[in-house]
């Protein structure tokens, strides 16, 4: 048994995406063995419980329920993807919370928080949002997570400077915040060293500058648009994510300049003067030229009547597939964190008593979690949690009954 | 009535009761109250078809229930049968004959009533609460469609366990309506799937919603050929879209417009938005009929775009509503319908009181004409 899991994560290995907190094995096999055969009830009756109980949820630490829900999803869909729902089931919850004052230091939900950061296309806004509103400000986290960011964009020293705001904060624990400075100190001084050496090495034979197609050149000057003279060393960007060649030029321009044309004219002084034409045009705006319309036909095409097309037309391909090539839907230009300022704004205008209208129902309640609820199934839901308490009660008394007969 | 057979009848039955026993907020627009109503919830109503002499209704409960009443044209409503489910019944339709009742329930079955003999078998099975329920009667075949809560659209042939056709649907059935040759079928994640139903079911067309906000109701409608030719789709956020399948001018020929709102349009209060419960189509006039979870029920004029009446304010919300087949009698149920808050539903104590009302209408197809509010 354990071989053949061991060979199936082997066979899946890059479909699996990698999590913080390392992936718990068995679950890893449960969830690939799962996922064979398609998304099995199983997990879909595991998400149908984790949604009612966030719904049903009356203790007092609702976020435990989200947290969860969260953690399970991130171990039964190692794929991520669309169909796990993590990128929505996260906005929802840290969407979810932010009134609630008593959370945001809660490293559940400040994990919450980092989680949905990045998910994000720009995590570094989404941390400035949260230092603006107080969420997390004393979790070393989210400092860790902040100046990795900034690290992994290059820019060391701002992620330096989020490991001191972190220390002015007092953030919590504090000798892990220590312990990850360090370790990007260590590895900024690290890369100086790795620089230098470099440089040395690249004394003992200095290169030929070299030109380097599709390169991003600095910009010079003041004006962004002027390109240097020079396209070599220096003139490059560091940092370009498009094509390089390393190695010999492209030969095109080079021996094309050596290439001679036209040799036995080298007697002609003055290139050749265009022969006078008769009829020569000369260039003109075409913006006012209109061409005829086309010529209506004289006469009414024939259609066969049975060539009408039908109103309606049998849809032969599987619904599923045909998800494929559905249009196109408008892309929204809405980010997460454009939502979550909206979110805001709305509350604060509820707080202050002048919304425009109000949902006479219980929207939270519909909306939570990774999929809407309607009316019913809430209702069922509850129905369904009072027939199996009842009769796990007939079930106790039955028991007992029993044993007193026993007895 | 032989039609019953040994069926025998429930609770006291047998008056009719024109609101006298009740206060004004329970029944404002003095209509007739349905006798022996059911104990929780109507969660759906529908008349006899034309082929049946008289007016028959059924609605179906939360207290696992069908009942049926005959509501007669003196306007008293005879209670006639009823039958149970293991849970909750969500909807309920008639065999064209009139013969058979079908009912969908919350525990994953449907069952065929024949009310000549007052037996019930189960003809369906899904994994999940079946939601919506409809007869189909095409010239080569006859079916039962059902749609569930498990991503499904099924088809059955009455006597066999095995569905004839099972369609996978991107999420779950909200609600649904048939009128041959079309099925259209409202889904969660506001997915909206037409189907097409000659020679055999079929996935005709994905439409992008109209509305922004969960669908809860839809009611297909015809054109003058008495064709369909689109459909009504109510939201839980107090709108209602018109959509034709095939528009000249879709731009121009679809709309959608508000109701079930309060009346504060002024800036000083916020304006309360209430669910949708219901849409029907007057059968001879194709005015349209919603009611909502503010307990009002509203009659409209799609082609003049006009709200032609709304009824006074009920004290609970009004969870259905049906014509009878010639639209003579408008049926509405008013009951508890979930869309209070939670603190609501915690509270202990009986349900509240379920009813369900009968109202006449007029030669334009409106109900008690006098104690209705014009726009």
């Amino acid at each position: 048994m354990a071989e053949g899991g061991d060979v199936e994560w082997e066979l899946s290995k890059e479909n699996i995406q990698p999590l913080k907190r390392g992936r718990d094995i068995s679950a890893l096999h449960q969830a690939l063995s799962q996922q064979q055969d398609g998304l099995s009830s199983a997990i879909n009756q595991q998400r149908q419980a984790f949604e009612s109980e966030l719904r049903m949820y009356d203790g007092d630490d609702p976020l435990d329920v989200w947290d969860r829900y969260i953690k399970w999803t991130e171990q039964t869909f190692p794929q991520g993807g669309k169909e796990s729902n993590l990128a929505t089931l996260l906005e929802r919850a840290v969407t979810r919370f932010t009134e609630e004052k008593k959370y945001h230091n809660d490293p559940r939900y400040v994990d919450l928080w980092i989680k949905f950061a990045e998910t994000c296309p720009e995590p570094l806004d989404i941390y400035r949002y949260m230092q603006a509103q107080e969420i997390g400000v004393t979790q070393a986290s989210l400092y860790i997570a902040w100046s990795e960011e900034y690290e992994n964009q290059g820019n060391c020293r701002k992620a330096d400077l989020v490991y001191q705001e972190g220390f002015k904060r007092g953030a919590e624990p504090h000798d892990k915040l220590l312990q990850f400075h360090k370790a990007l100190q260590a590895r900024v001084s690290r890369q100086v060293m790795m620089h230098v050496e470099e440089e040395e090495d690249s004394d003992d034979e200095p290169k030929e500058p070299e030109r380097v197609c599709l390169a991003d050149l600095r910009h010079k000057g003041k004006k962004k648009a002027i390109a240097p003279v020079n396209r070599t060393g220096p003139a490059i960007r560091s940092i370009s994510g498009g094509l390089q060649s390393r190695g010999a030029p492209v030969l095109g321009n080079a021996s094309n300049s050596r290439l001679v044309i036209f040799d036995e004219n080298k007697s002609w002084m003055a290139p050749p003067t265009s022969r006078a034409k008769e009829n020569e045009q000369r260039p003109e705006k075409w913006c006012d030229v209109k061409a005829p319309p086309p010529p209506k036909p004289t006469f009414q095409p024939f259609v066969e009547e049975s060539d009408q097309p039908p109103t309606m037309t049998p849809c032969k391909i599987n619904p599923a597939v045909n998800t494929v090539l559905s249009a196109r839907k408008p892309c929204r230009e809405e980010t997460p964190l454009k939502r979550l300022q909206e979110h805001h704004q709305q509350q604060k205008e509820a707080e202050s008593g002048k919304p425009q209208e109000q949902s006479m129902y219980c929207k939270e309640l519909l909306l939570s979690g990774a999929t809407e609820f309607c009316f019913e199934e809430l209702r069922a839901e509850r129905y369904f949690k009072k027939m199996a308490q009842e009769s796990q009660e007939a079930r106790g008394q039955k028991d007992q009954a029993s044993g007193s007969a026993a007895n | 009535m032989s039609l019953f057979g040994t069926s025998s009848g429930f609770g006291t039955g047998g008056t009719g009761v024109f609101g006298s026993t009740t206060t004004d907020s329970h029944n404002p627009m003095k209509d007739v109250e349905v006798t022996s109503p059911p104990d929780d919830s109507i969660s759906c109503l529908a008349f006899s078809p034309p082929t049946m002499p008289g007016n028959f209704l059924i609605g179906g409960s939360w207290a696992n229930d069908v009942r049926c009443w005959e509501v007669q044209d003196n306007g008293q409503t005879v209670p006639k049968a009823q039958q149970m489910h293991t849970g909750p019944v969500l909807d309920a339709c008639w065999s064209d004959d009139g013969s058979k009742v079908f009912t969908a329930s919350c525990d994953k079955t449907a069952k065929m009533w024949d009310l000549n003999s007052n037996q019930a078998m189960q003809i369906a099975q899904h994994d999940g609460p079946i939601k919506a329920i409809h007869w189909i009667k095409a010239p080569n075949y006859s079916c039962i469609m059902t749609g569930s809560w498990d991503k499904t659209l099924k088809f059955w042939d009455t006597r066999s366990p095995n569905p004839m056709m099972s369609l996978q649907m991107p999420e779950r059935c909200y609600c649904a309506d048939v009128v041959y040759p079309m099925a259209v079928v409202a889904t969660a994640e506001r997915g909206l799937i037409v189907y097409q139903l000659e020679n055999q079911p079929s996935e005709f067309r994905r439409i992008d919603s109209p509305l922004k906000h969960q669908h809860r109701c839809v009611a297909i409608f015809k054109d003058k050929q008495n064709k369909p030719t689109g459909f009504a789709l109510g939201s839980i956020e107090g709108r209602v879209a018109i959509h034709y399948i095939n528009p000249p001018n879709p731009a121009k020929d679809n709309f959608t417009f508000k109701c079930h709102r309060s009346n504060g349009t002024n800036t000083t209060t916020p304006q309360d938005i209430y669910a949708v419960n219901a849409i029907s189509f007057h059968p001879v006039h194709g005015t349209l009929a919603t009611v909502g979870s503010d307990g009002r029920f509203s009659f409209w004029d799609k082609d003049a775009r006009t709200k032609l009446k709304t009824s006074e304010q009920l004290d609970q919300p009004i969870t259905a509503c049906c014509f009878n087949h010639n639209g003579n009698i408008f049926a509405y149920a008013s009951s508890y319908d979930w869309s209070k808050t939670p603190s609501f539903w915690q509270t202990p104590g009986p349900m509240p009181w379920c009813c369900v009302y009968c109202a006449w209408t007029n030669q334009r197809g409106l109900p008690n004409l006098a104690l209705m509010t014009t726009v």
